[in-house]
């Protein structure tokens, strides 16, 4: 029966998530995450495992070509068959695409390939400041000011500020069930890049994007 | 004929009773999960947490008297009307228990980090306590019109 996908002992153990992201702390550990996320059975710790290699493989895709981005997201939506985890991942794919379209018409360059339900949308209101997408995307127009305005931070807040309020109307619909442990989890890696946001990390991130752009060339006057 | 009849009214006798119990623990099994998470994030108020998901457990108690009430010699003039009674009121008090559990997980995963809500987070548990007892009652009233 459907108890067998409930988890009242794990989500009654996670402390609640703060309203808005921006926390200077994260509620929980990550260590101490993982050990309560050991109450999962093996096939939904599999689905989390496919939730988090996803999130890795999103946060490292500096090397990778639109094709080769549009194929692996294929690749990765053909192994996943439960219907929250494939929206959360479409629901990312569609911000990114968003992302890449805005930073792509601020460069003068064509629309992205892009992958999701919108690419055939932006490609057919590229001029539109929105893409007339500003009734489910709030945030496009004040992320493209940030972006005019060089406000890195800021164009970063209002995106995990959109996807933070984004998974918490979701897990709204779901209370004790494994589709309030993953959403619970995609809050949680929020608030953890953002307080993991601070200027070192920055740094690393923006020497190891300049790495990987340049190659053998970023050190050429070191 | 007379035989399923018969067969019939000791369901109903029972039911009350096995019905009752199996939401019991299936109320108390959630709400008591709820409870042992509560207890592995918070520091202090466990007591109220175990005693919080002990709620569920009433209706098993009005189960049981209902079948008490209904407890007579079955015939077949009587087997329809304790089958209807008793099954029927042994319905509402499972889902009730059932249902009454994920409210007190709920108000165990609220209160956790703020106690003051406690009082008020346990009211949706207490509602569907009153229909539990609605249930009950009238399974009684209406018991005295079974024929002997």
């Amino acid at each position: 029966m459907a108890d067998s996908r409930s988890y009242y002992t794990l989500i009654a153990s996670l402390p609640s998530l703060p309203r808005h992201f921006d926390v200077e702390r994260l509620p929980i550990s990550a260590p101490r995450l993982e050990e309560r996320l050991k109450m999962l059975t093996d096939e939904d710790a599999e689905i989390v495992r496919q939730w988090t290699g996803f999130l890795h493989w999103d946060r490292q895709i500096l090397d990778r070509t639109d094709e080769d981005v549009a194929r692996e997201y294929r690749r990765i939506l053909g192994e996943i068959s439960n219907p929250t985890l494939r929206e959360m991942i479409e629901f990312r794919m569609d911000t990114r695409t968003i992302i890449a379209a805005v930073r792509r018409r601020r460069a003068g360059m064509p629309p992205p390939t892009g992958v999701g339900q919108w690419v055939e949308q932006i490609r057919n209101n590229y001029d539109h400041p929105e893409f007339r997408l500003q009734g489910r995307y709030d945030w496009i127009g004040k992320f493209d000011a940030a972006l005019e305005h060089g406000e890195a931070i800021e164009a970063q807040r209002l995106l995990f500020d959109a996807n933070y309020r984004h998974w918490a109307r979701m897990a709204e619909q779901f209370t004790f069930s494994f589709e309030a442990v993953l959403l619970y989890l995609a809050r949680w890696e929020i608030i953890d890049r953002w307080t993991s946001c601070d200027d070192e990390s920055g740094k690393k991130r923006f020497e190891t994007m300049i790495t990987e752009t340049l190659g053998d060339y970023a050190n050429l006057f070191h | 004929m007379d035989g399923v009849l018969i067969l019939l009214g000791w369901i109903g006798l029972f039911a009350p009773t096995a019905l009752g119990a199996i939401g019991s623990i299936l109320g108390c099994a959630r709400a008591g999960q709820a409870a042992c998470g509560a207890m592995l994030d918070v520091e202090s108020g466990y007591g109220r947490f175990v005693g919080l998901s002990a709620l569920p457990s009433s209706q098993i108690i009005y189960g049981i008297v209902v079948m008490f009430s209904l407890q007579r010699t079955i015939t077949a003039e009587n087997g329809p009307g304790l089958f209807g009674i008793g099954v029927l009121c042994g319905l509402a008090l499972m889902f009730s228990a059932i249902y009454q559990g994920s409210c007190c997980a709920s108000a165990i995963n609220v209160s956790k980090h703020k106690p003051e809500i406690f009082g008020l987070s346990v009211a949706p548990a207490a509602i569907v306590e009153g229909f539990a007892v609605f249930a009950f009652i009238f399974a009684l009233v209406l018991s005295g019109n079974i024929p002997a």
